[in-house]
């Protein structure tokens, strides 16, 4: 078991022991996703140069009040012990982990605007039929797919976005 | 002595102007040119004593010395012989050396002639082959210039459709359009079974 594994299992047993397990892998996967996106965020979670206590009141004044308790908890941990480059990573494994309890695969699912909750339902056994699996979906807002959606299954890609159809039309051109 | 000096008068008196040195008397006169008798007699034997020591005493003398000049002469001569057949010898081989000199020179001259040939022929086969390269790089230049150029310009006015199909597709995907979108994605993978997808699309 890597470091990573072992990150994700203490994060999901913890959810789990708190009852938040849903709640909490939302908040992890979508905070994730942002860190991902944003340089500015990810520099400073991860400077060595900034003290860990100074990167941990930047997490807390991030989440606290727009996601649980237990999430900023996580997260606070997380940084706190110098992981904030894994934390990707570490949150992928604890949202495979959710779905597996569960006996279904993540889809990560890519939109320029936010789905709505029967979108995401229609799409989740859209995405089931095609994939002949139980899915869990994640949405997550990408404005740089600029229309469609694109959907990761594992080593699946199913993508629709307008992006992937511009630059396929700027290649033939 | 009597008769010796009777013979001379007597032959004195022989010659025209002996007659006018003898006056009535018996006497002889002073003749305006012809010296009295007795001084004619001592003249004559002091002259032959005088020639006879010269001859004794300055013969020898003047006979070596025509003898050294002689031989001195002679070795004038001979090294004045020498040295024309030096001379001769000398401008014999310097003849010799000028044939030589001239002969090498036209040998000199026909190689550096042969050469200069060589070196004319060699250079015009290379100046040809250089300016034939040149042409063919030249002309390679050219055909890759163009390509390049054309090349640039099918890559920018692929940019600049690019960047238009951009903006036009940013603008026209208002909130309706990226409904519509999601709709015909779920639509289209619900359609799809799992023998049909599995790969990137």
């Amino acid at each position: 078991m890597n470091v990573i594994e072992g990150y994700a299992n203490g994060l999901f047993e913890i959810a789990k022991a708190e009852g938040t397990l849903d709640e909490v892998e939302d908040e992890l996967f979508r905070f994730a996703r942002s860190y991902e996106s944003s340089d500015e965020l990810r520099n400073a979670l991860t400077d060595e140069l900034v003290p860990v206590t100074r990167r941990q009141s930047i997490v807390e004044d991030l989440l606290g009040g727009k996601a649980s308790p237990t999430t900023a908890q996580l997260v606070s941990m997380i940084v706190g012990s110098g992981r904030g480059r894994d934390l990707p990573a570490i949150v992928d494994r604890l949202v495979q982990r959710a779905a597996a309890t569960k006996d279904a695969t993540v889809a990560e699912v890519r939109t320029a605007v936010a789905l709505s909750a029967d979108q995401q339902d229609r799409l989740r056994a859209a995405l089931a039929n095609a994939t002949g699996r139980n899915i869990t979906v994640k949405a997550v807002v990408d404005p740089s797919v600029l229309g469609g959606v694109v959907a990761t299954v594992g080593d699946t890609v199913i993508d629709g976005t307008v992006r992937t159809h511009l630059e396929q039309l700027k290649s033939r051109l | 002595m009597n008769h010796l000096t009777s013979a001379l008068v007597a032959g004195m008196q022989q010659f025209p102007g002996a007659e006018y040195g003898i006056d009535d008397q018996g006497y002889t006169t002073h003749h305006p040119l012809w010296p009295e008798q007795a001084e004619l007699i001592y003249g004559g034997i002091a002259s032959l004593i005088v020639i006879g020591l010269l001859i004794w005493k300055a013969g020898p003398l003047l006979k070596k010395a025509m003898a050294a000049r002689t031989d001195k002469i002679q070795v004038e001569l001979d090294e004045s012989a020498a040295a024309k057949r030096d001379a001769e010898a000398e401008a014999a081989r310097i003849r010799q050396s000028l044939g030589n000199i001239d002969a090498e020179r036209q040998r000199v001259l026909a190689d550096a002639d042969a050469q200069a040939q060589a070196l004319l022929a060699d250079g015009r086969t290379r100046l040809d082959a250089e300016a034939a390269e040149l042409e063919a790089k030249a002309q390679a230049d050219i055909a890759a210039g163009a390509g390049r150029a054309g090349d640039e310009l099918r890559g920018e006015i692929a940019r600049l459709a690019g960047a238009a199909a951009d903006l036009v597709v940013e603008r026209s995907l208002d909130d309706a359009t990226q409904q519509q979108l999601i709709e015909a994605y779920i639509a289209k993978v619900g359609a799809t079974t799992p023998a049909t997808s599995g790969a990137t699309r």
